[in-house]
């Protein structure tokens, strides 16, 4: 093979194969392997700069157990929002807004009203919304109005071809056109055709038959039978003059997408993709390079990076390879041989694919794009090597890149040997890029010599099927007739005078309106007036129930029972609700769900420790569970390890030969009975498979490792030994999942810990409240302690959350984001440790927050899916706080249950009526089913972030879909506390809610599509059966319940606080400036809210005070499984009448 | 009662088919639940009719039970008749298929909710269900072949469920063809053996050659009845082979295998019925009812047990290297099915039986849970508290260095098998193409007219095949 000659002078030394096994292991890896000591030529730093641009395109997921939800669009978030989903449609093919058909069923449901969409238009209507669009027509606001407002199929391509050519449109009214505007077009026809003015003459069009007919192109049979008999109605004949003239008038055709690749070109030219020859052998290299153990027998010599070993395993010679790969073999041994850098083998194939340097980028960007799930991985592999679930090949996106553009020459040889004759080169295909014409006639001499040999074998192979592409597609004038057909249907719509329109600066005048508010523009105006019906509903409530609740609130609250701090995460809200309403002495917070424990953490049972904390956050300290009984612990890790081996040898013998047969000859037929259990009783199933596992290895108990008692340093460079002594894992080396290989510190100091416990009671305005708002009592309590009366004891709950379920690969993703799509019961444990320990409370006091004796914290673990509660320690709880405790059980036992009631109310298969306690059955066997593919809707319909107090939002229904962030701002004045609080919540919630977002409006392109023939490979990832891209995003079975809105943020404070903590954090600026997420000001003292728009805080003007009232959120949400507004909900039955607002839904 | 009974196992399940039919036909959309209370009650008949049958059979002492409907086509010396049979084999494996379908039909009332082709799915399983009681229970081999189609049919459009994306599609139409390659050894089979041995109903079990005693009469066990065997071993061995090719491409044996991995394309519980538990059985359980003519036939019998070990080896390897867990399950279930075939073709018939039931069961479990690997991969590490053992190892211990790379590739190649038969595609396909020329030709003479249209077709089928056509009408066709 013709291996580049002037290449082949500047040899380079191969640096990336001097990486070694321990290399790889040791502490950096984070760094490329690249080394750039030595000097590297133009061309190759060209490649590693275009590799560097692209790579931020290519989808961020982690591999799935380290799932944690982030921008889909990450790397347009310097655009304002509009502009990046517009453009990454533009560069990766993909929707988005919802669909125009959804936003007509939202019209048509009223959950987009008529107001909205005037609201929406204002602005622009203020500018040139009075301007006819042609004389004695519609004002541009109108049209705007009604293009809006009239959503219509817009048929394309061969569509609308078959409509023009063969259902006769251009002469028939849309089936949209009302009666009236019928007669109003038969009356302005027949005025211009000076015929009667009754206009009756014409066969009778039955209206109604049509619009019933459904699809209107049944209902052809009178105008067209009139039509063909050469005698058109005046109508049809005004009607066919306006199509003619719009035709006419079109605008040029906007230039196609320019091919980026040879593929495109060879797709375009002969139907033939060469992405189907590299794209499967690609996918098996990467999922077999990336493995992380699902392979009985592993690849081979990966230490040697994916081009490597693909060097190897296609180096060796075959002859029974397929004839597309013919040569590969020696060219890659040569390559070898020459110890090529990967970036020289992409420069030799850039150049063996007759590509100028100029078009480099554009190819390499489609490239990756075209398989971007797998790229996406190999690059987290690089740049997160800590985030690998087992061991992390040394992987690099530059190999990729050179594997999938070595396979690519090859391909595009065969198919232009094949097609275009043995002599043809790619660059005969024509030039690539933007400037070149697609069509490859006009460009001479080179694709001539294409073009005849394509005329030659279509002829010699007339069932080829590779010859069926229609070369005249995108030439064709098909595409824009789309516009004239827009125009044509409008006109008809709306009320305009025809007779302009066959004038040709009139109808020139129509076409440039419609174009004006093309589909972009529709979804965008559509798409904000779908966010503003919401976000009235919120606000409007939220003024009305601040205003409602104000009065009586302050001042005499009762002692609160007990505090329960929650995850600020929205499924948390209804579980908060609830305990409220049954108990309204009890008091709940919100909080970022690692409760400011940033650490990295190792449980009983955990092989190596993983952060859990926010990813943005780098941990410090490593916090260990440890036995408090070695001997119960030996027996407890010796039947594990029984268990586990009998597991593990199962497993393997999957797919092995003696073993296999073995099995299922002798024990297959057992696996009927599990099977029955798992598809007909899935919850007894799982229940009787855990009291065995629980009786076999009872759980011993357990402490959290959590105090170091001296600084000593020397322990830091090596915590894994420290951490598990005698069973260090070679295999994880010293990296920590989700943390890196950052030293880590054992344990928090007495100091480290009050720091912890300080900000965080802090940062939710628990930290003076404990006392005070506990009544004054308390507050003399604390200053002389034992004075506390009995029945003063308050229990704390810290609730960490997590979610575990059968049958989700994408299990992680209904984790606490907080954590890192970790398990928060740890931090929640931690941090109640922490708040426990006596010099902490000590040094607390110090710093003025007062915890007496009277005050106890618990951790606690709640299961999202399953809605059960663990609570940690509670041995260690003083007697004197049990009866206390009972009590926090028990009304937690009825939250969760009320708390799964509602929940259920959004699957179909719970009826409507269900009760709490099949209820809470109902979502255990969701949780626990391996055929149920909706365990959790996890954050599905996630729509608003109340960064504030809790009083001002206790006792309003927000349906399951608010981030509640507990925040105070009447102790922080300055804001300082407000702004960490956006910097945690912000992002996240924005990263959480765009992810929905966008995989609501393109299930496919940006989601993972529905779930039923996910197939998970190298357990990294999973692809839709038998081998496609990987697929990043939400399946649709987490999503289809969400409604795609950007999260509106409203934050307890006033509006000038607001903008000094945008001015001062410009990542926060670029989220709210840019329209990522919705910014409101809710004044902490008024119910006044301010929006931010444009940079500026507007006043909310609420235009529905009325706000449905009911005793409990059962009554509210009770038979319905429809998306609910706000409700007041009053927790007891009200004592007083004096609500004004007695509205009823 | 009896009769009613066996018919009732197949006419149910058919009931079941032209019910779901009917009522999508009309654009009916019941509830999910009445389409699931369907397919239950059905199954649920059909698993306790098996299980009265069974009953039957063992306290009547009887070898087996014999139905015949009428006649389904003759010719002046021969009827074709519907016939069924229920005997010591087929209970049990009537029974395990309803069971299954049943356990399925079940699961996917769950699985596939709200999913666009609900009913469109269990449409099909009620049909392959069909197909397997027929093949099942068949009498003779023509109703064999009847309930092969069916199951074919099922198999193949099921692995195209989402026909919206590509891969399905043709994933679907490779099964598709490889069916429709092989089963013309079935007909071919059949219609040969109506020649040689003067029918194709199967008889009676053949009485036990000699009363032997202790273990080898178990191992060797075989009363059920058999596919009549032609008299001259020549007629017998082609016989046999013409069967076994019908065998190869239902079994996804070597050297058509490639489609069963790339059959993993449709809803999880539909991979696991038919590539984890039952389609892939039916091949050997043609086998059973045919050993009597390998008997006959002892290169056919070599052949089988060659076959079914190759199939298991190279399974065995690709398998080992597929690093997803669905192409590993089906690599997985290909061995086992080539060890079974080899069973059968060394005689263990009752080894085979075992085999079949607990791999069908095992596997389809197996493929169930397959979703959810990463949950237990991570339970399974903290059971054993550490990172799971480096599988393959004894692999690299007894393969030399430089094996290794190729070897590793055979799997990573899937065995080349593709290669070569694609090989094999095109001068077939100049055959075919260079017999419909002629006939073309001959039928021009004859006829006297250009009849030119066939090429038209294709053409005009191709282009609207591949064409973005937008219609509504089809859009909304889901």
């Amino acid at each position: 093979m013709d291996l580049d000659p002037e290449n082949t002078a500047g040899k380079e030394r191969a640096t990336e194969t001097a990486t070694t096994p321990l290399a790889a292991a040791s502490k950096e890896v984070a760094i490329p392997a690249q080394v750039t000591s030595e000097p590297r030529t133009d061309r190759d730093s060209l490649v590693a700069s275009i590799l560097e641009d692209v790579a931020r395109l290519l989808p961020e997921q982690a591999p799935l157990s380290f799932f944690v939800h982030h921008n889909t669009l990450h790397a347009f978030e310097d655009l304002p929002f509009q502009d990046a989903v517009i453009r990454a449609s533009d560069v990766l093919g993909t929707q988005p807004f919802q669909t125009e058909q959804a936003f007509a069923d939202h019209l048509c449901s009223g959950r987009i009203r008529e107001d909205d969409v005037r609201a929406v238009l204002a602005p622009h209507d203020e500018v040139d919304g009075d301007a006819e669009v042609v004389p004695g027509g519609p004002t541009l606001a109108e049209f705007r109005f009604r293009r809006l407002t009239t959503l219509f199929e817009i048929p394309r391509g061969a569509g609308l071809r078959w409509l023009v050519d063969e259902d006769d449109v251009r002469h028939r009214c849309h089936p949209l056109v009302s009666d009236a505007r019928r007669a109003a077009i038969r009356h302005q026809a027949a005025l211009i055709f000076e015929l009667h003015g009754g206009s009756g003459q014409d066969a009778p069009e039955v209206p109604g038959a049509i619009r019933t007919a459904g699809r209107w192109g049944r209902s052809r049979r009178a105008d067209r039978g009139e039509a063909a008999a050469g005698r058109p109605t005046d109508k049809a004949r005004l009607l066919g003059e306006v199509w003619g003239t719009l035709e006419r008038q079109r605008p040029p055709a906007p230039a196609g997408p320019a091919p980026a690749r040879r593929r495109d070109q060879i797709l375009r030219l002969w139907g033939v993709d060469t992405d189907e020859f590299v794209h499967p052998v690609l996918i098996r290299v990467c999922s077999a390079f990336l493995d992380q153990g699902v392979a009985y027998w592993r690849m081979p010599e990966r230490e040697e990076g994916l081009l490597g070993v693909f060097r190897r395993l296609f180096g060796l010679p075959s002859g029974r390879t397929e004839p597309v790969w013919r040569g590969l073999d020696a060219v890659l041994r040569e390559q070898a041989a020459q110890e090529w850098t990967a970036a020289r083998t992409v420069v030799w194939a850039l150049g063996a694919l007759q590509l100028p340097e100029s078009a480099w980028p554009a190819a390499i960007r489609a490239n990756l794009l075209s398989l971007r799930g797998w790229a996406g991985m190999v690059r987290q592999f690089e740049i997160r090597p800590d985030r690998v679930p087992v061991r992390p090949p040394p992987a690099r996106l530059v190999d990729f890149l050179a594997v999938q553009l070595l396979l690519t020459v090859f391909a595009t040889r065969y198919v232009l040997a094949h097609h275009a004759g043995p002599g043809a080169e790619p660059a005969d295909l024509g030039p690539l890029g933007p400037v070149s014409p697609p069509v490859p006639a006009s460009s001479g001499g080179p694709a001539a010599s294409v073009a005849a040999p394509v005329a030659r074998t279509s002829a010699a192979h007339p069932s080829d099927p590779s010859i069926d592409s229609d070369p005249s597609i995108d030439s064709d004038t098909s595409i824009d007739s789309a516009l004239v057909y827009e125009a044509f249907v409008l006109a008809q719509v709306m009320d305009v005078d025809l007779g302009l329109l066959t004038e040709d600066r009139w109808a020139s005048a129509w076409l440039r309106a419609v174009a004006d508010v093309d589909d972009r523009r529709r979804g965008w105006l559509l798409h904000q007036a779908y966010e503003r019906r919401y976000r009235m509903g919120v606000l409007d409530a939220l003024h009305t129930h601040s205003q409602n609740s104000a009065k009586p609130a302050q001042s005499d609250e009762p002692r609160a029972d007990f505090h329960a701090v929650f995850c600020m995460d929205e499924r948390e809200e209804s579980l908060r609700r609830h305990l409220e309403e049954h108990c309204p002495t009890a008091r709940t917070y919100g909080a970022a769900g690692f409760f400011g424990v940033a650490m990295a953490y190792q449980g009983l049972d955990d092989p190596r420790p993983r952060g859990l904390c926010p990813v943005t956050t780098i941990p410090r300290h490593l916090v260990v569970e440890r036995a408090v009984d070695d001997i119960e612990h030996a027996a407890y890790r010796r039947a594990m390890r029984r268990y586990g081996h009998v597991g593990h040898v199962l497993s393997t013998a999957r797919g092995t030969l003696g073993r296999g047969a073995a099995l299922t000859a002798i024990a297959g037929l057992a696996s009927t009975v599990p099977l029955v259990g798992r598809c007909l009783f899935p919850r007894t199933a799982e229940h009787w498979a855990r009291h065995v596992h629980h009786r076999v290895a009872p759980r011993p108990r357990t402490r959290l490792v959590l105090e170091r008692t001296d600084d000593v340093d020397h322990l830091d460079s090596d915590p894994m030994a420290l951490a598990t002594p005698g069973e260090s894992d070679a295999a994880s080396g010293a990296r920590v999942p989700g943390v890196g290989s950052a030293p880590l510190k054992v344990g928090y100091t007495v100091a480290e810990m009050t720091d912890v416990v300080e900000a965080m009671l802090t940062n939710i305005g628990l930290a003076d409240p404990v006392p005070a708002a506990a009544a004054d009592a308390m507050m003399a309590g604390a200053t002389t302690a034992g004075q506390a009366d009995s029945g003063a004891e308050q229990l704390i709950l810290i609730v960490g959350h997590g979610s575990s379920s059968l049958n989700n690969p994408h299990e992680a993703a209904h984790d606490c984001g907080a954590t890192g799509g970790g398990q928060g019961g740890p931090n929640a444990r931690a941090f109640a440790s922490m708040a426990n320990h006596p010099r902490v409370r000590d040094g607390l006091a110090r710093r003025g927050i007062r915890l007496d004796s009277t005050v106890w914290f618990i951790g606690a673990y709640h299961n999202t899916c399953d809605e059960s509660i663990d609570y940690f320690d509670t041995d260690l709880v003083p007697n004197r706080f049990r009866s206390a405790l009972d009590g926090l059980r028990a009304a937690m036992d009825v939250a969760r249950r009320l708390d799964a009631q509602e929940r259920c109310r959004r699957f179909e298969s719970a009826p409507l009526d269900i009760d709490a306690d099949q209820a809470l059955a109902h979502v255990q066997e969701h949780a626990r089913d391996i055929g149920q593919p909706r365990p959790e809707y996890g954050h599905a319909t996630n729509a608003v972030c109340v960064i504030g107090r809790r009083s001002r939002t206790r006792g309003l229904y927000l349906d399951r879909r608010a981030f509640l962030v507990s925040y105070d701002p009447t102790t922080d004045p300055d804001g300082q506390v407000l702004t960490r609080l956006l910097l945690s919540a912000g992002p996240v919630g924005a990263g959480i809610n765009l992810e929905y977002y966008f995989s609501v409006v393109d299930p496919v392109g940006y989601g993972s599509g529905t779930k039923l023939p996910h197939n998970i490979t190298a357990l990294v990832g999973v692809m839709n059966g038998h081998a496609s891209d990987l697929r990043t995003g939400l399946p649709w079975q987490m999503v289809e319940i969400h409604e795609p809105m950007r999260l509106l943020v409203i934050a307890e404070a006033r509006p000038e606080v607001l903008s000094r903590v945008l001015r001062d954090n410009p990542a926060l600026d670029r989220l709210a400036s840019g329209g990522w997420i919705q910014l409101a000001a809710w004044d902490p003292k008024e119910p006044d809210i301010h929006l931010y728009v444009d940079g500026a805080f507007r006043p909310h003007h609420p235009d529905d005070r009325t706000l449905p009232v009911v005793t409990r959120s059962a009554e509210f949400y009770a038979g319905r499984r429809e998306h609910l507004g706000c409700a007041t909900v009053l927790g007891t039955p009200p004592t007083t009448s004096a609500d004004e607002s007695t509205a009823t839904r | 009662m009896i009769t009613v009974l066996l018919l009732a196992m197949v006419v149910l399940p058919a009931a079941g088919v032209a019910a779901q039919a009917l009522a999508l036909w009309f654009g009916c959309r019941r509830s999910e639940r009445a389409t699931v209370m369907i397919v239950a009650l059905v199954f649920g008949a059909v698993a306790i009719a098996a299980v009265t049958l069974a009953l039957t059979l063992l306290v009547t002492g009887r070898d087996m039970i014999d139905v015949q409907v009428g006649p389904w086509f003759a010719t002046s010396d021969h009827a074709w008749r519907w016939h069924l049979v229920a005997d010591r084999l087929c209970v049990p494996f009537a029974l395990c298929a309803a069971a299954l379908i049943g356990l399925i039909g079940a699961l996917s009332s769950r699985y596939l909710h709200r999913e666009p082709g609900f009913y469109r799915f269990y449409l099909l399983l009620t049909l392959f269900g069909t197909g397997v009681e027929l093949v099942v229970l068949a009498g003779s081999l023509t109703v064999v072949f009847v309930g092969w189609e069916l199951v074919g049919m099922a198999s193949a459009l099921l692995i195209a469920y989402f026909h919206d994306r590509q891969g399905p599609v043709r994933h679907g139409l490779r099964a598709f063809l490889t069916y429709r390659a092989c089963d013309v050894g079935l007909l071919a089979g059949t219609a040969l053996l109506a020649d040689a041995a003067g029918s194709v109903d199967l008889s009676g079990p053949p009485a036990p050659p000699a009363p032997r005693a202790g273990w080898t009469s178990v191992l060797g066990w075989t009363g059920w009845a058999q596919v009549p065997v032609p008299g001259s071993t020549v007629s017998a061995t082609i016989v046999a082979l013409l069967l076994l090719l019908g065998v190869v491409g239902k079994s996804a044996l070597v050297p058509v295998s490639g489609w069963l991995p790339r059959a993993m394309e449709g809803p999880t519980p539909s991979s696991a019925i038919f590539y984890g538990a039952i389609s892939v059985h039916l091949g050997p359980y043609l086998l059973l009812r045919a050993h009597a003519l390998l008997d006959a036939a002892p290169a056919a019998r070599v052949l089988v047990v060659l076959l079914g070990l190759a199939s298991a080896l190279h399974a065995t390897l690709v398998g080992r290297v597929q690093s997803d867990i669905k192409n590993a399950l089906a690599y997985a279930s290909m061995t086992q099915v080539g060890l079974i075939v080899a069973e059968i073709g060394l005689g263990l018939y009752p080894l085979a039986i075992v085999h079949i039931l607990g791999h069908a069961a095992m596997r389809s479990a197996q493929i169930l849970r397959s979703p959810s690997l990463l949950h237990d991969r991570h339970h399974l590490e903290q059971a054993m508290g550490r990172t799971l053992p480096h599988t393959g190892r004894h692999l690299e211990r007894f393969v030399p260095v430089r094996w290794r790379l190729p070897l590793y590739r055979y799997g990573f190649e899937h065995g080349y098998l593709d290669v070569w038969l694609r090989r094999l595609r095109d001068p077939i396909a100049g055959l075919l193409r260079a017999i419909d020329h002629t006939q073309r030709r001959v039928a021009d003479r004859l006829g006297g007219t250009r009849s030119d249209t066939t090429l038209e077709v294709t053409g005009m089928g191709q282009t609207a095949g591949t064409t973005a056509v937008s219609l509504p009408a089809a859009r909304r066709e889901i």
